[in-house]
């Protein structure tokens, strides 16, 4: 039966991921995250990428390569003047309650958290309570429906996205994004 | 000592998440057709709980204290749902209150629990195998189903319809079912059940601190 035990073990805890979600989360505000030096676009099928939701303009491509095989015939790479026509992306800004309204009046940096796993209220319960402790937040809402956390750092504090992302941790739950000040207000 | 720590357990706290967030309590109380149970535990980590359980096997009127750690050996993350699997074990002893008057014993368990969850949908799947010496060995397996007709924001009313299946192969009805609605408020959990194949009611209750 210890065998069984053993291998029923090793088994669980070897399982593939259901999804991709559980790799790594890349923090795309952190270069050091994103070596395109180290990609081997070879294994990437362009074609199944929708450009039209990517922002070329803040991408560095004198970073990539992309190979001779990558054909720019087929999308476009807007320049910098054309920015804010490819930001088009939909992305849940900060959840408004009375607590941040009045902590962003205070002059508090606004921060938005997407957060996987997020389905119940234990999961609401477990991040405020983990970041509520932290001084530097001065207000949190856990909006179930936008999958997201939203934070207030007090005027002077700092919250790094690593502390976001081990605080998280700390709760039980992955990051999948951090957005921060106008991009975390909806602008 | 292992080899009473037998089988596969997913026992009626992983309904309710038997790890917490690091330094998280959390009360459980169960009462079913079987039993009647409290589990007090304290998450260490986002993955290990310690807790103190007690319980009351109404059939026999045995009484089991136990140490019970639990493992959150995988949680997948995804943009909508959430699964999980879990390791328990406990280790404690057994007391029999009847007038048979067997004393007590050493006892001991191992479990199982694995869940997966959306905003609208539940399932999950728990087993116990419990050794209790001179008073006897129980094993439990029960599975779950559940739909939630609405889904709540936070700090909402969360209402789900579940349906339970379990199986005792001690009891004279071994495999029974239980509908039961859950609802799910903030920190505390509320469940109320009737099991319909063995007429014996069902009330859960948890309490994040």
């Amino acid at each position: 039966m210890k065998k069984i035990l053993l291998v029923l073990t090793v088994t669980l805890t070897s399982l593939p991921v259901l999804a991709d979600d559980n790799q790594k989360i890349m923090d795309h505000h952190d270069p050091h995250e994103m070596d395109h030096g180290e990609m081997d676009h070879g294994e990437i099928n362009h074609d199944e990428m929708d450009h039209g939701e990517m922002n070329h303009g803040e991408m560095d491509h004198g970073e990539m390569n992309h190979g001779p095989e990558h054909n720019h015939g087929s999308h476009e790479h807007p320049t910098e003047n054309a920015k804010e026509d490819v930001m088009t992306m939909s992305v849940p800004a900060i959840t408004t309650t009375d607590d941040i309204s009045a902590a962003l009046a205070n002059g508090g940096a606004p921060v938005v958290v997407d957060v996987l796993g997020v389905v119940c209220d234990f999961c609401a319960v477990a991040m405020n309570k983990i970041f509520g402790k932290r001084e530097e937040v001065s207000a949190l809402y856990v909006d179930l429906d936008k999958k997201t956390l939203s934070l207030v750092v007090n005027k002077g504090a700092s919250l790094s996205d690593q502390d976001i992302e081990n605080l998280a941790k700390r709760a039980g739950y992955r990051i999948a994004a951090i957005r921060r000040d106008a991009e975390a207000l909806g602008g | 000592m292992w080899t009473g720590v037998l089988g596969i357990l997913l026992s009626a706290s992983a309904f309710a998440r038997p790890v917490s967030y690091t330094g998280g309590w959390t009360l459980i109380q169960t009462a079913n057709r079987a039993s009647t149970a409290g589990l007090l535990h304290y998450s260490v980590s986002h993955k290990v709980s310690v807790g103190v359980r007690h319980e009351w096997q109404r059939d026999d009127d045995v009484t089991l204290t136990v140490i019970q750690p639990t493992w959150l050996a995988k949680r997948w993350y995804g943009h909508n749902y959430q699964a999980n699997v879990y390791l328990t074990g406990g280790l404690g002893t057994a007391t029999d209150r009847s007038v048979a008057g067997l004393g007590s014993d050493t006892a001991s368990f191992v479990g199982v629990m694995t869940d997966w969850e959306t905003r609208t949908l539940f399932v999950s799947y728990e087993a116990r195998f419990l050794e209790q010496g001179k008073l006897g060995n129980h094993s439990m397996h029960a599975a779950r189903v559940g739909w939630a007709p609405y889904t709540g924001d936070t700090g909402e009313l969360h209402t789900w319809l579940m349906l339970e299946v379990d199986h005792r192969k001690h009891f004279d009805n071994k495999t029974t079912v239980t509908p039961l609605l859950r609802f799910f408020k903030g920190p505390a959990l509320f469940e109320a059940g009737y099991n319909i194949t063995d007429s014996a009611p069902m009330f859960n209750f948890t309490y994040r601190f």
